[in-house]
């Protein structure tokens, strides 16, 4: 029934040297080191999430961009160890509560640990607020509820809840006494942030959090986000498939292709001088105001399926410079420039070869 | 507040127009009960009876004053049956009231127990189904709570009296409880009580549970899968108040209706059961009185089950919304 339960491979990266992995990720609040998601299936396994390794920087905005079903929210759900079964995550996840601490190793937790570390330390809002809520209880009932069980102080906790919806711009009273099907879609959204909030988490796993909504309620999150984010002191990772939406608000975006991670760096990296082809492509699949739709390109072709995923670099055969190299082996990290990398065999080719005039196009 | 308003008023038509039915009943149909009682009055009376004087037995019998014009008598019989005057049986030759109403705690102890084991049983078990989805248990109970949902219950009813009563001799075959007793909160008095009413009540018990056990397992499943849950587990909820508030609460719901509906056939539900076991509820002298001819005794009964489920209805839709936010009236709350 709980995801507490989940089964674990041996752990592929040993971490005994805490130092090393210390090294490894300056100034990391949660650092993913070749974090794999498989689901058996009857005669193969699925892999959905790709031998991924990512930090999540203390007080940054991580924007993780990818299409549906590219392993976004698998990324996610195995930072706080949630992959529902049967899915098996591997690889570690070390959650650093204090910058210069011990981290913790959130997939080696037991169960009790876990419930202290999710929500408390590491927490997330999902997509669709509306269906998060149980639909016999009011609001109050879930900020109570989740401050009763982790043993918080109930009184106080409404105080910081009311604090939470009012810096949201909503009426705590009203919100307090409502059902969710007695709110919008963006009210019952960032209600949702709130419940999140109410442990006085220093992670937030956001996935989709704004897919279900209108663009005007989309960009007026995205600005409460950034101050709420300031406020209590936050570290984000943003889960989207719309680049441009996340362009403006992230300080650094990973782009997830195919389960595993295409190019990494900092927004304006990203969008002004990406070095893979596929960032490059979906750069150019995205509408604009300016750009006249002739220009729009589609990338040919469709992401693969879990249970068959090719060999080599995972957009090969999609890819326009594919070579043999690409086709047979995993390409290996490039830096283009500090903190910029792609997972590409020949990154110089790629600006020449997939031409795009963007670079606004994120704002 | 409105909504409630409307549907009391709504109710109170529909018994009015139910008793005003089985005044057409039997005012109107051709041949029927008052030809009926006409020709058994001659019969007894022989011919010195005078037209007035039947007709006057009549008028006693079903409240129904033949001389007068149609509209006085519709207006005195709807007014008698407001004041729970229902009229004479002419089998028991006593108030029909008399009759039926030492009748209904006893039959409402036969449906109300098998409702509540039935309904108990059913959504324990529908929820372990749900529970463990797919498995050979879930299989087996979902294929077992078919085929008892699709029994009648009068045949279980004539297994076991067959069985438990004639051949074995278990339990008794007919009565309330042991005659030589004398009705009392004594405790050979309750076990005997017990004893008769028991294989009635498990008859409808065992054709009901599957039912409920097949919905509550289909609703359970459903929550299951629900993001609320997903969300509530992360949050780090007990197991316990996952199942109770999250998984029950949301899953029962949709079953209330079903179960005020049930609660409103507890009078008229074991018609055939209580015959089977000749046990002298509303249903056994209902067809005591179908048999007999014994119209006034007939309408009562008849007036009464309806009276019971439209107040069963009511009940649900006054408080489903009290249960369940969604369907609160829409003047109830603001919604915003």
């Amino acid at each position: 029934m709980t995801n507490q339960t989940t089964q674990r491979r041996p752990q592929q990266l040993e971490d005994s040297d805490v130092q090393q992995a210390r090294n490894d990720t300056p100034n990391a609040i949660v650092a993913v080191r070749n974090g794999s998601v498989t689901y058996d299936l009857e005669n193969r396994d699925a892999m959905v999430l790709d031998d991924v390794s990512i930090d999540l920087k203390r007080g940054e905005i991580l924007g993780v961009v990818g299409e549906s079903g590219s392993g976004k929210s698998m990324l996610a759900n195995a930072m706080m160890d949630a992959v529902e079964e049967p899915g098996i995550t591997t690889g570690s996840v070390r959650y650093y509560p204090e910058s210069d601490g011990n981290p913790v190793n959130v997939l080696e937790l037991s169960r009790g640990e876990l419930q202290s570390v999710r929500w408390e330390e590491i927490s997330m809002v999902f997509q669709g607020a509306l269906s998060s809520f149980n639909p016999t209880m009011d609001i109050r009932g879930h900020f109570e509820e989740t401050l009763t069980a982790h043993d918080y102080d109930v009184e106080a906790g409404m105080k910081r809840a009311r604090q939470l919806l009012s810096d949201l711009h909503l009426d705590p009273d009203r919100i307090l006494e409502s059902y969710a099907h007695e709110l919008s879609g963006g009210m019952s959204q960032r209600a949702l942030i709130a419940l999140s909030l109410i442990l006085e988490p220093t992670v937030l796993l956001m996935d989709e959090p704004t897919a279900a909504l209108d663009l005007l309620m989309q960009r007026s999150i995205l600005s409460l986000l950034d101050d709420i984010k300031e406020k209590y002191e936050l570290s984000i990772l943003f889960i989207t498939h719309d680049l441009p939406l996340v362009a403006g608000l992230a300080d650094r975006l990973a782009i997830l292709y195919a389960f595993e991670i295409a190019e990494v760096g900092p927004s304006e990296e990203i969008i002004g001088n990406s070095h893979h082809p596929y960032t490059r492509a979906l750069l150019k699949a995205v509408p604009t105001l300016e750009t006249p739709p002739a220009s729009m390109e589609p990338i040919e072709g469709t992401a693969p399926n879990p249970a068959h995923t090719p060999a080599g670099c995972h957009y090969a055969p999609r890819c326009p410079l594919a070579t043999d190299a690409c086709r047979t082996e995993t390409p290996p990290w490039d830096d283009v420039n500090p903190g910029h990398r792609t997972a590409c065999f020949h990154p110089e080719k790629v600006p020449e070869a997939i031409r795009f005039d963007g670079g606004e196009n994120g704002s | 507040m409105r909504y409630a308003l409307k549907r009391l008023v709504q109710s109170v038509l529909t018994v009015f127009v139910v008793v005003s039915a089985s005044f057409g009943l039997v005012r109107l149909l051709p041949g029927g009960p008052l030809d009926y009682l006409r020709a058994q009055a001659i019969q007894q009376g022989g011919s010195d009876l005078s037209v007035t004087e039947i007709n006057r037995r009549i008028a006693a019998q079903t409240n129904i004053a033949v001389e007068e014009p149609l509209y006085v008598q519709y207006l005195e019989y709807m007014g008698a049956i407001f004041r729970g005057d229902f009229g004479r049986s002419i089998w028991y030759e006593a108030p029909v009231t008399e009759i039926i109403g030492p009748a209904i705690p006893w039959t409402v102890f036969l449906t109300g127990s098998a409702l509540f084991l039935a309904f108990t049983v059913g959504v324990s078990l529908g929820a372990f189904m749900a529970y463990r989805e797919g498995s050979r248990f879930d299989v087996a109970s979902t294929g077992i709570g078919l085929v008892l949902n699709s029994t009648p219950g009068y045949v279980v009813g004539l297994l076991f009296v067959a069985f438990l009563g004639y051949r074995l001799e278990l339990f008794p075959t007919g009565g309330r409880y042991a005659s030589a007793l004398t009705p009392g909160f004594s405790l050979p008095f309750l076990t005997s009580v017990l004893h008769h009413g028991a294989l009635p009540i498990l008859s409808m018990a065992v054709v009901g549970f599957g039912g409920w056990a097949l919905s509550m397992r289909g609703n359970a499943v459903r929550v299951l899968g629900e993001d609320y849950l997903r969300s509530a587990r992360l949050r780090g909820l007990s197991t316990r108040r996952i199942a109770m508030r999250y998984v029950a609460r949301n899953a029962i719901l949709p079953m209330y209706t079903g179960l005020m509906i049930a609660i409103g056939t507890v009078f008229g539900g074991a018609v055939i059961i209580e015959n089977i076991f000749a046990y002298p509820g509303i249903g056994f002298y209902l067809i005591q009185a179908i048999n007999a001819r014994d119209y006034p005794l007939m309408m009562g009964g008849f007036i009464l089950i309806t009276v019971a489920m439209v107040i069963g209805i009511t009940i649900a839709d006054l408080t489903y919304g009290w249960l369940d936010p969604r369907a609160k009236g829409g003047d109830a709350r603001e919604s915003y």
